[in-house]
């Protein structure tokens, strides 16, 4: 922007002329000395009072010039004025040349004119950026002066009031001349003019002040609105305040100043449109002379262009836009004939500058609107249509001058964009935010519809018109200033007239410290623009970087230019976009040449090779004929030690591929393996002269060193090679270096296929850690390490060579290639397990593990056991082995060492209790080497850690374990478990039939050891049957009841006592045993179980398979819990069982009160019937005494029998009194119950009867049997 | 409306490497073709990172600056890949459905090529490398690809889209 007038270029505001705050003359200094002050009269006030005034017109100067800056992007269009300080009787320069009482005046021309012959435009300028400063610096709108009203002193004792008014008066006058003076000038050109008295607080009070103000008024001719303002002094604040109220009231003024300007442009335009033979009479005389004048087209371009910036001061930017775009079309049509405009002229070259500067203000002011599109498509209209006119004027495309002009067009609307997007420019986005919202379509449509956006917009956009920033136009404008550069440098080779003042001109301009500017603006402005969050520099930015890395090499700064290189290089690599980084290399590679850096040169030739570049399939020795250059005719900066040229991060010199066979190996054995190394296609090494190459393996492994020998170099070097490498160990890692000799050349696109097996005493990982090469070539020492890749391409399996000539190849179609794991061979140790199974509850079971050597090493055999956990309930399980028990592992049992082929036999035992089911076992059997394989003093392989071994650390970690070599051989068995035995148990109780000692007898409340008499007992008989389950039968030993007599319940005999159950039993088998339990229910709780007296203790033996009889168990039977009825009142009859004809026997009825709580009233009835055998003596009829809770009553009959055989006993009625009781009836059969009014009357000889009929049939007897009872009668 | 010039087409893998970059314009700096396809991926990356915020999944990128004389347009396919084509820069309108056309068509191109089962001939079989295949679909071995891609270019210079 700076190549062109800023006057032509700068925002135009309203302009206002302030005067009166210029100088205060540093009243601080001297105080006393006022006089020279502008106010002149001011008496000799109080310091403070002066200070006060000066601080306020400093404090006004600078609200008021800091109102607005000049600049060329301010859109703002607050009523702002551009204020220039002047002094207060400023001239303003002459209307005319003439003056006003000239007679010729009405027809001379302003000093400006073309018109005019001592204008700098005479006789065809068009305009010129002095106008516009006339119009900034020289002419205001507004014209504000600042004065001070004279201020009498307070009254003093003897002064006189008149002589003060008088006084006041004559300073009023003063002030009132002195500002129609001014007044006079500011109408000829009809500025608004407008006094700002600056007056003391106390004078605002003073009543007389209006007055005064009238009459200066009055006096002075001033408008009677906004012309005349008091100010006093105040805050900043209000200082702020009042120049907005200053600006405000003078706003409009200055727009009708304006406005009169354009009005009268508009007049003489037309005036001028409508005659256009006005210009004739002229031009005769003027052509006279050598100049012509203007033609009508530069009139209409002067005059609108006036227009356009009058409209621009007035803020009417449509209005502005408008003319500005009828001047720049009509300089087209001047430019477009060279009669109107010669080119390479001083007035063409004004003109260009003037449409150049015009067109900046179109795009401005299109900017301002948001109106991208059409800022830009104006911008690129104009440069294509100047382009155009260019070459018809012959500095066309092929000049510097062309791209000169272009590279200042881009660059300006650069700058333009730049300033604006400072303040309030917005770049769009071409992308559309995505997912509108319905809210945001209808703003965006409504801002569619303001800044006219045409409706192509929905379907595409024009490339050409959508605005970027302003780092793209930089960018341009620095291609531009390079092309320029090149024409330039073109020219110059070309010859010609060198001493064209343009030629001159040009080859004084440094054009790549210009491009330099450029690119760094443009990249700081990539920089800027690119999103915030990415780490990396922009791809753009790298560019662009590339570009200033260019530059800098052109302009011989090659240390700059190099480390612009090294940054932008490292992206390239990591993408690996090779087209990008060949050029990148080579330039480089150049800078280095230049700068003599021969290490850094070697780097890079290396790194080109790697990545074959600038090379091509015609000249692949291009390259490396370089580095021999290089290696012959340099020294290095350091020869005591070698170069390294680490290209881990670029391609490698060659491609290196590792592969192993097999993907493991035991221990000793040879693991066969190819190293590939191919070189490029595009890329002949076959002169480099590498002298080694070394593999290092991983580990603390001496590298293997191949060293190339000289033998024919002339011969082809064939597309495979083979060198072997033989067979070695890397563990224990050999003390010295294994070298081997072999050609290391390789042509373009050859392959060297280093062959070799690797074994090793130790368990490790090996593979290849990096290969080396290595050139010595006078003094240089370089190494060049090559890692090998997994594979060359992922998409190419490694290969394996099968065969040189003719070379065949087989894939290797594994991940794991590149490594090798070494591993103990595993023990050959067999496991045999024997058991017998089911396994019976509570017995220790016996489980077999037989372990056989059949390794032909010495082996310690170690055996651990684990007993899984069971889900079974109330399962403890044990097991044992040796002297070890445990219920969940038993661990380290040693067998000893085994020779070859010996076995150890080894036996668990397995206790199962709780219930049947499954029992897992599992049994390790670990095996280790007896011979101590000469325990290495260094057991850390690293290959584990080597990231480039592919095989996954296995559980040997790197430290000692993986030196044991330990085999271990796991088995599982599952063992079911059953019991031997099983048990049914059933219970039948009888009541007792003692008397009751009853209530009334101490005996019932001594707390005894026999809570109460037997009487109160019931007696239990539990039968318990034994069965074998055990599939193959047991030997039963013994069978004893332990009896465990308690409080409440106590065995009174069984049977199992006398009889001898002992002996071998099968499956199926059951025993029996009877036991009689007196139990004593609990009266408080007779629902409680009691629990059993005792338990049966069966001891057994398992019946082995050959016969013999296993280890001795015990299984222990409970009793079952016992819960005797319970009774309520109840009758019990006790009928002899047999009698004698004619004899008397006893008939006796009992009746108990067995309930807790309720006394019984029982009437006993006997009904006699004439059919009875009997004949009954006692009573047939009566009432028993009322029987307490737990008392007894019995009634006595005599029966005599009449009639012989099995008679019935007269039925005997029992009467419960106690209407409506309901006896809760017990579960247990033999209960009674009183239905109604009746008590069940019970036989006892039923139960009685028991014991002869056996267990079975006393429970159904009581049953079936009603209430009869009956005797046999014997004769 | 004059019709469309293609000047260059570059195809990017997702981890931003060159698959294939095309030009059709004779004795023009090809190297300056490879410069905007890599440059684009900076724009490409800021409108993707865009398109996530609003969950968008447009495959048009839409115009992704102009430089010089070429206006640079982006695509890129559900699986990532970038598809970058440069037009001759011409004071019209270009319409969306013109280019989009053009990058379906491209994409048709490589969904074919990379479909090819023989890019994976000599592959190990248990490393499945999906970015090594994709590369290998731009290499020269390949030449269907390029004809396709090139066809495709001929087909916008001589036809023009614009109906």
């Amino acid at each position: 922007m700076n190549s062109y007038p800023p006057e032509l270029l700068v925002q135009l505001a309203p302009v206002m002329f302030v005067a009166g705050l210029d100088t205060q003359a540093q009243p601080q200094p001297q105080p006393p000395q006022t006089p020279a002050s502008p106010a002149p009269s001011t008496p000799i006030t109080p310091q403070t009072r002066q200070d006060a005034f000066y601080v306020l017109a400093m404090r006004l100067r600078d609200a008021l010039v800091s109102q607005r800056k000049v600049a060329i992007w301010q859109p703002e269009k607050s009523k702002t004025f551009q204020v220039v300080l002047v002094d207060k009787d400023v001239p303003f320069p002459p209307r005319k040349l003439l003056r006003p009482e000239d007679p010729q005046y009405s027809s001379s021309h302003s000093p400006l004119s073309p018109l005019t012959p001592s204008s700098p435009l005479y006789p065809d300028g068009l305009i010129a950026p002095i106008w516009i400063r006339k119009h900034t610096t020289l002419v205001p709108s507004v014209f504000v002066v600042f004065m001070r009203i004279y201020e009498s002193p307070p009254l003093q004792p003897g002064q006189d009031e008149r002589e003060r008014e008088a006084e006041e008066r004559k300073r009023d006058s003063e002030l009132a001349a002195e500002i129609a003076q001014r007044k006079k000038s500011t109408n000829e050109r009809n500025i608004k003019l407008t006094a700002v008295l600056m007056a003391s607080r106390r004078m605002l009070d003073d009543p007389s002040l209006d007055a005064r103000l009238t009459f200066i008024r009055r006096q002075s001719g001033l408008d009677p609105r906004a012309a005349l303002f008091v100010l006093s002094p105040v805050s900043q604040a209000e200082i702020g305040d009042f120049v907005r109220s200053l600006q405000d009231a003078l706003y409009e003024p200055a727009l009708e100043y304006y406005t009169n300007h354009s009005k009268r442009v508009r007049r003489k335009r037309n005036r001028h449109s409508q005659a256009a033979s006005y210009q004739l009479p002229l031009s005769p005389l003027a052509s006279a002379g050598i100049a012509r004048p203007l033609r009508p087209e530069g009139w209409t371009v002067r005059y609108e262009y006036k227009m356009a910036c009058f409209a621009e001061f007035r803020g009417e930017d449509q209005v502005a836009l408008k003319h500005y775009q009828d001047a720049y079309s009509t300089l087209l049509i001047m430019f477009g004939s060279t009669a109107i405009l010669p080119p390479r002229t001083k007035r063409w070259a004004e003109a260009k500058v003037l449409a150049d500067c015009i067109n900046v203000k179109i795009v401005k002011l299109y900017l301002y609107n948001n109106e991208h599109s059409l800022a830009l498509s104006n911008q690129n209209s104009h440069m294509r249509k100047f382009a155009d006119f260019s070459r018809g004027w012959g500095i066309g495309e092929e000049t510097f001058e062309f791209w000169s002009w272009l590279a200042r067009q881009h660059r300006v609307f650069a700058e333009l964009l730049e300033q604006g997007t400072r303040s309030t420019l917005k770049i769009p986005s071409a992308y559309p935010t995505p997912t509108p919202s319905p809210a945001l379509i209808a703003a965006q449509a409504l801002e569619a519809s303001q800044i006219g956006l045409d409706a192509m917009r929905v379907l595409g956009l024009n490339p050409n018109q959508a605005l970027q920033h302003p780092g793209f136009y930089y960018y341009m404008a620095a291609r531009c200033t390079e092309r320029r550069r090149e024409r330039f440098l073109s020219a110059l080779e070309v010859g010609g007239d060198h001493n064209a003042p343009g030629f001159v001109n040009e080859r004084k301009v440094d054009h790549l410290t210009i491009v330099l500017e450029l690119y760094t603006r443009s990249y700081e402005l990539f920089k800027k623009w690119s999103p915030q969050n990415m780490q990396n520099p922009g791809r753009l930015t790298l560019w662009i970087a590339f570009r200033i890395a260019q530059t800098y090499y052109e302009s011989g700064k090659f240390d700059m230019a190099v480390r612009f290189f090294e940054r932008i290089a490292k992206t390239y690599r990591r993408e690996s976009w090779e087209s990008l980084l060949h050029p990148l290399l080579s330039q480089w590679y150049k800078c280095a040449q230049q700068l003599g850096d021969v290490d850094l040169s070697v780097r890079l030739l290396a790194e080109m090779l790697g990545y074959g570049a600038t090379s091509s399939a015609d000249d692949p020795d291009a390259l490396q004929e370089d580095l021999l250059a290089v290696l012959q005719s340099t020294v290095p900066s350091v020869t005591d030690e070698p170069l390294v040229v680490d290209l881990s991060e670029s391609k490698p010199i060659v491609d290196a591929a590792v592969v192993f066979w097999d993907p493991e190996v035991n221990v000793g054995d040879l693991a066969p393996f190819q190293i590939l190394l191919s070189s490029h296609p595009n890329v002949s090494l076959s002169s480099l002269p590498f002298t080694s190459l070394a593999i290092h393996f991983s580990g603390d492994v001496p590298p293997i060193v191949v060293r190339h020998t000289h033998n024919d170099d002339d011969t082809d070097i064939p597309p495979v090679q083979r060198i072997d490498l033989g067979e070695f160990v890397v563990s224990p890692a050999p003390s010295e270096t294994k070298e081997i000799e072999g050609s290391l050349r390789w042509g373009a696109g050859t392959t060297i296929v280093l062959t070799g097996s690797v074994s090793s005493n130790l368990p490790m990982n090996v593979s290849v850690s990096k290969l080396v090469l290595t050139i010595k070539e006078r003094s240089w020492w370089i190494e060049v390490p090559v890692v090998p890749s997994p594979s060359p391409s992922p998409l190419m399996a490694p290969r394996w060579l099968a065969s040189v000539n003719p070379p065949r190849f087989v894939p290797i179609r594994r991940e794991d290639h590149s490594g090798v794991r070494v591993h103990y061979r595993s023990h050959r140790v067999q496991v045999a397990i024997v058991h017998y199974g089911p396994a019976y509850l509570g017995e220790e079971f016996p489980i077999e593990i037989n372990v056989t050597n059949g390794d032909d090493r010495e082996l310690d055999i170690v055996v651990d056991v684990l007993l899984q956990p069971t889900e079974i309930d109330e399962a403890v399980n044990y097991i044992a082995m040796d002297d070890q028990r445990s219920t969940s592992l038993i661990k380290g049992i040693a067998c000893g060492s085994l020779a070859p082929g010996v076995s150890v036999l080894k036996k668990l035992y397995l206790t199962n209790t709780g219930a049947a089911g499954d029992r897992v076992v599992d049994i390790s059997v670990q095996s280790q080497s007896r011979t101590p394989a000469s325990t290495p003093t260094s057991p850390a392989p690293t290959s584990p850690t080597s990231p480039t071994s592919p095989v996954p650390a296995e559980p040997m970690s790197p430290n000692a374990p993986p030196m044991v070599d330990r085999t271990e051989t796991l088995r599982t068995i599952s063992v079911s478990t059953i019991a031997p035995l099983t048990i049914t148990h059933s219970t039948v109780y009888k009541r007792a039939t003692r008397p009751l000692p009853g209530l009334s007898d101490l005996r019932t409340y001594e707390s005894a050891k026999r809570p109460r008499d037997e009487a109160d007992a019931v007696e239990a008989e539990v039968t318990s049957t034994l069965t074998v389950a055990a599939p193959a039968g047991i030997v039963i030993e013994s069978v004893v009841l332990q009896r465990k007599d308690g409080e409440r319940a106590e065995v009174a005999d069984c049977s199992v006592d006398q009889d001898d159950l002992a002996g071998e039993w099968l499956a199926g088998d059951e025993l029996c045993d009877r036991c009689r339990i007196y139990v004593v229910p609990d009266e408080d709780v007779p629902e409680e179980p009691i629990q059993g007296p005792g338990e049966y203790e069966v001891t057994w033996h398992r019946v082995l398979p050959d016969g013999s009889q296993g280890a001795p168990a015990t299984s222990r039977f409970p009793l079952p819990p016992l819960q005797p009825p319970s009774d309520g009142l109840i009758a019990l009859l006790d009928a002899p069982t047999t009698a004698r004809l004619h004899t008397p026997a006893p008939l006796r009825l009992t009746v108990r009160n067995w309930h807790p709580t309720r006394s019984a009233n029982v009437t006993v009835q006997l009904e006699a019937d004439a059919a009875d055998a009997f004949v009954v003596a006692g009573l047939r009829h009566g009432r028993i005494p009322i029987l307490l809770p737990g008392a007894e009553e019995s009634v006595t009959w005599n029966l005599i029998p009449i009639e012989s055989g099995l008679a019935r006993v007269p039925r005997v009625k029992v009467l419960d009194r106690r209407s409506a009781v309901v006896v809760a009836g017990q579960s247990q059969p033999d209960a009674a119950q009183t239905e109604g009014d009746e008590v069940k009357i019970v036989d006892v000889r039923w139960e009685g009867r028991e014991e002869p009929e056996g267990d079975e049939t006393g429970h159904d007897g009581q049953l079936v049997k009603g209430q009869d009872v009956y005797v046999l009668v014997l004769p | 409306m004059p019709p469309l010039k293609l000047n260059a087409v570059a195809f990017v893998s997702p981890q931003n490497h060159p698959i294939l970059i095309r030009t059709f314009v004779q004795g023009q700096d090809e190297l300056k073709y490879h410069y905007i396809a890599h440059t684009s991926l900076d724009v490409i990356d800021e409108r993707i990172t865009a398109a996530m915020a609003s969950k968008s999944t447009d495959c048009y990128m839409n115009l992704l600056y102009t430089m010089e004389d070429v206006a640079v347009y982006g695509y890129i396919t559900p699986l990532k890949v970038k598809i970058i084509i440069a037009l001759a820069l011409t004071d019209s309108v270009v319409r969306d459905a013109d280019v989009l056309t053009i990058f379906r068509a491209l994409h048709t191109a490589y969904r074919q090529a990379v479909a090819n089962p023989f890019l994976r001939l000599n592959a190990s079989i248990d490393g499945y490398n999906d970015h090594a295949t994709i590369l290998q679909a731009g290499s020269a071995k390949w030449r269907t690809f390029r004809k396709r891609v090139d066809d495709i270019g001929k087909a916008v210079g001589a036809v023009g889209i614009a109906a």
